[in-house]
């Protein structure tokens, strides 16, 4: 099931969406030159591919359904950015013909299923089939591994944006205006469907359309590792590598990091050394350097990571999550680029 | 309008599918304007392939094809203003009706190719209209085409080939799968657009209506080459070539005390019989 | 080619009507196969309702998806289970003013996702989830009260009628307006034409991949028809996945064959448009009207 609409209050409906601006941006500049050559209508039907896919509802012992996405295999045959397309346009087709997934929600949908799955899923295939020949048994089951972890990651992203609904959005008498459960019975629901049941579709499916092309279509496969010969090997450079698996380190610790919002408090007192279990601790009072040093970054930016005043405490939460995601990337990028200058240099 | 130069000319090309399965091995051919060819073979021996290099679709790994004196390369078919007027010039009516028509109506389908050849609106307008009345499908324009018989479908695809008025048209298998009246209906079109001057290629293996589809028949053998040309009456005749390229075959059976040979060609349609 | 021995001789199969062993639900497969078939249905219906002579059908695309972006909007903000009741409704009256038949929207609207949602979301409406004043007691949990809280089912109606009118104005404003169009529109809404371009190639690519699995499975339940077996289930989906693939890959090919025959080198066509109407005012002010109302007696009715 995709998040239909209503479960979704509209800001957060808009912050996917945003998220997503760029991306989709991207995806259309990056794929308008495959959409004006022969494989514009291939890119087309991978769409309607996933859509087919997303439509076996698979039963899970929970009762509910579950369904594969098929996102990691259009990334694997026409790169990531096409991906992005097709699954964009799957879920658009599903939203306004079917119902199924609402039309505001529609980023959010498209956030976990056309960007963090084909994104995460193709850079596990890229980190496991390395060097490994075109039709080799590795790159398939490497395709099989990233279309688990991808769909897995989705359903993560998923459970975090029901999860966080009833935090943000309630009325004044704690009525959820929005979904109702929390973020400690989302994300499990969501990981017991999709690490069971789903993810082994996703796994089965993945594997076994590369493995068929393998045999079948090898021309197919070659659209997107033109540099990947049969059987020889080619090398991929290191830094493209390393800013892959970065890039991947990152997507995945970015998701997890609204898990904090689980736990009641705060990690060691960081709020306010009030906070600190002074019996845990054998202490009669606050040390002085703590309490000298806790005011000094209270000018900071994002303190607290909330805006001023505290008006929406956990929104502020998010965005700083999404510029602090931004700027450590840079950082990494920036720091992992010069570090691949200096070795090739050396070289 | 008429040429007398030849329309197509193919010189000893070769194709493969995807680098492995062979389509054509050495293949020359010429088509003159105005005239109606028929190219006969079993499936798989290279018709199909064949037309796609007339239409200028694919490219052959070794060979040329000339078209209207011009030979055929990618960078020659993406120039705006040769491409443009190829692809008006030369209609390809595709086996599948299903491949060919991808558009929401019936309308868009058929506006598809002038609107895209750059025709002005008013006249693709016209134009629609009128090509549909002369397929007898006008009451189907607003319905989209995967929902329609597959005669009617063959009637859309036609029509959306026929709107730009082009001087060659390309016919894959156009009779298979038809129905008994549009089949008829379909020969008698043949009929009329030579009449039109038009030049017309068919690839078919319906032995039956040869004789309206062709002045001129080229045989495919399963090895992918041309093993025999000539009329259809010729053709007809040479059991032996047909039998060879898999055409036709002679088959007996038993009646009681009698047995009969039947010679059969890839339609089932009893060309000969005998008793003994 | 001789004939082999089996297939010339009858074959011991069925013996009486064996209408004993347990009725197990349907298996995922044949589910699939049902919906698959009803969404064929449903679409080719809806693509005649389209054409049927309406209020909603006769007026302009880009009216309609702004009322229904507009719409879906008030529905995502309102507080109040009874201003959702009342857009629902009004969403009903459009439609009869639509010739849509009243049925027809119901089920279409109530069939998936509102009715799974109250299943959801009913557990939430547990004093455990949701805590709050509780109004049908259900005994104690490890001593503390458990019950429905008014909160909890206030939470429950609320999503389910948020679902349902938002599926129902996005039914309506693609039952009533031509796939065409509807690109048409969204391509005002300046959507890339790459989107729209694949958008309307995958459409119709989703007929013939739909068509074929369901030959596929209908093939196999004719060979095989008690299979309920999920393990096997899975492995013929996978499995028949990568055929469907190589299968529609090569459709794909002579499809973009065919458009490069008839002058197709990556541009869009351009679709007629139609000046603005009188009809189009009627749908926008009505609209706006609705859109007014729904937000007033939100904001003013305090509870």
């Amino acid at each position: 099931m995709h998040i239909p609409d209503g479960y979704l209050s509209p800001s957060t409906c808009a912050v996917a969406a945003g998220a997503m601006a760029p991306v989709w941006l991207s995806a259309g500049r990056r794929v308008r030159k495959v959409v004006t050559n022969r494989y514009a209508p291939l890119t087309a039907l991978a769409a309607a591919y996933c859509f087919c896919v997303m439509m076996f509802n698979v039963p899970v012992p929970d009762g509910t359904t579950a369904h594969a996405v098929g996102a990691v295999l259009v990334a694997v045959l026409l790169g990531p950015w096409a991906a992005v397309v097709a699954v964009s346009v799957a879920l658009a087709i599903q939203a306004l013909f079917f119902g199924d997934g609402g039309v505001l929600a529609y980023g959010a949908n498209a956030l976990n299923m056309a960007f963090v799955m084909p994104f995460v899923g193709y850079g596990v295939y890229l980190a496991i089939a390395r060097r490994a020949p075109l039709t080799s048994r590795r790159r398939a089951v490497a395709a099989g591994i990233g279309g688990y972890v991808g769909l897995n990651a989705a359903a993560l992203a998923a459970a975090f944006e029901f999860g966080i609904q009833p935090l943000l959005f309630h009325t004044a008498d704690g009525t959820p205006l929005y979904a109702p459960f929390h973020l400690s019975q989302t994300i499990p629901a969501m990981a017991l469907a999709h690490l069971t049941v789903a993810g082994g579709v996703e796994f089965a499916l993945t594997m076994g359309v590369v493995t068929y092309l393998q045999r079948a279509n090898v021309p197919l496969l070659r659209i997107n590792h033109s540099a990947t010969a049969i059987p020889a090997t080619t090398e991929i450079p290191a830094s493209r590598r390393r800013w892959r698996s970065a890039v991947l380190v990152f997507a995945v610790g970015a998701l997890l990091t609204p898990l904090g919002l689980l736990a009641h408090g705060s990690a060691f007192g960081e709020d306010a050394p009030g906070a600190l279990d002074l019996h845990r601790s054998h202490l009669q009072a606050v040390p002085d350097g703590l309490a000298r040093y806790a005011g000094f970054w209270h000018h900071a930016l994002f303190h607290g990571y909330g805006f001023s005043h505290d008006a929406h405490p956990a929104v502020g939460y998010i965005v700083s999550a999404l510029v602090g995601m931004a700027v450590i990337s840079g950082v990494a990028f920036v720091v992992v680029s010069l570090i691949s200058r200096a070795r090739s240099a050396a070289r | 309008m008429s040429w007398s130069t030849d329309v197509f000319v193919v010189d000893d090309v070769n194709y493969r599918y995807l680098e492995r399965f062979v389509a054509l091995a050495g293949v020359s051919l010429t088509v003159r304007a105005g005239e109606r060819v028929a190219l006969l073979g079993a499936n798989g021996c290279g018709k199909s392939t064949m037309l796609k290099l007339l239409a200028g679709l694919i490219v052959p790994e070794r060979g040329t094809v000339h078209a209207f004196g011009t030979e055929l390369t990618e960078a020659v078919l993406d120039d705006d203003q040769f491409g443009r007027a190829f692809r008006a010039r030369v209609g390809f009516v595709f086996q599948s009706s299903d491949a060919q028509l991808f558009s929401p109506t019936v309308r868009d389908e058929v506006s598809f190719g002038p609107l895209h050849l750059g025709f002005e609106c008013s006249e693709v307008e016209q134009r629609v209209d009128d090509v549909l009345a002369l397929l007898d499908i006008a009451e189907l324009a607003e319905r989209a085409p995967y929902q329609l018989s597959g005669g009617e479908k063959k009637r859309v695809a036609i029509a959306s080939v026929l709107v730009t008025n082009p001087d060659v048209l390309l016919f894959d298998e156009p009779t298979a799968g038809l129905d008994p009246r549009t089949q008829e209906w379909f020969l008698d079109l043949v009929v009329e657009l030579h009449r039109a001057g038009k030049t017309i290629v068919c690839a078919t293996h319906d032995l039956a209506a040869l004789d309206r589809l062709a002045d001129r028949c080229v045989v495919f053998s399963e090895e992918h080459r041309i093993v025999g040309a000539g009329s259809p009456a010729e053709i007809l005749a040479d059991v032996s070539l047909l039998e060879s390229a898999n055409l036709a075959h002679v088959h007996a059976h038993r009646h009681h005390d009698r047995v009969h040979t039947h010679r059969h060609d890839l339609d089932h349609h009893e060309t000969e019989c005998e008793h003994r | 080619m001789t004939t082999p021995a089996w297939l010339v001789e009858p074959e011991a199969r069925m013996g009486p009507c064996a209408c004993c062993g347990r009725r197990t639900k349907g298996d995922f497969v044949e589910k699939t196969i049902a919906g698959a078939g009803r969404v064929l249905r449903a679409t080719m219906f809806s693509s005649d309702l389209a054409g049927e002579d309406g209020y909603l059908q006769r007026a302009d695309a880009r009216v309609k998806v702004g009322s229904a972006l507009a719409l879906l909007l008030v529905a995502a903000f309102t507080r109040h289970v009874s201003v959702l009741v009342g857009l629902y409704t009004s969403t009903v009256l459009a439609a009869s003013a639509s010739r849509v038949p009243a049925r027809f929207l119901v089920r279409r609207v109530w069939l998936f996702v509102p009715l799974f949602t109250a299943v959801v979301a009913l557990p939430a409406a547990l004093s455990v989830i949701t805590p709050g004043h509780i109004v049908v007691p259900l005994g104690t949990w490890f001593g503390t009260p458990l019950g429905l809280t008014a909160q909890g089912l206030t939470a429950a109606a609320l999503i389910v009628m948020r679902a349902a009118t938002s599926i129902s104005v996005v039914v309506l404003l693609t039952i009533t307006t031509p796939w065409p169009r509807l690109l048409s529109a969204l391509r005002s809404l300046r959507v890339p034409r790459a989107f729209v371009l694949v958008l309307g190639l995958a459409y119709r690519y989703l007929f013939h991949l739909l068509t074929s699995i369901t030959d596929m499975y209908e093939a196999r339940k004719a060979r095989a028809p008690r299979d309920h077996d999920l393990v096997r289930g899975r492995a013929f989906v996978a499995a028949t996945a990568g055929a469907t693939f190589g299968k529609a890959h090569a459709l794909s090919e002579e499809v973009y064959l065919a458009m490069v025959a008839r002058g197709y080198r990556g541009q869009a066509t351009a679709i007629d448009r139609r000046p603005l109407g009188a009809i189009d005012l009627l749908v926008f002010s009505a609209v706006v009207a609705v859109t007014l109302l729904a937000i007033g007696v939100d904001h003013v009715v305090v509870h």
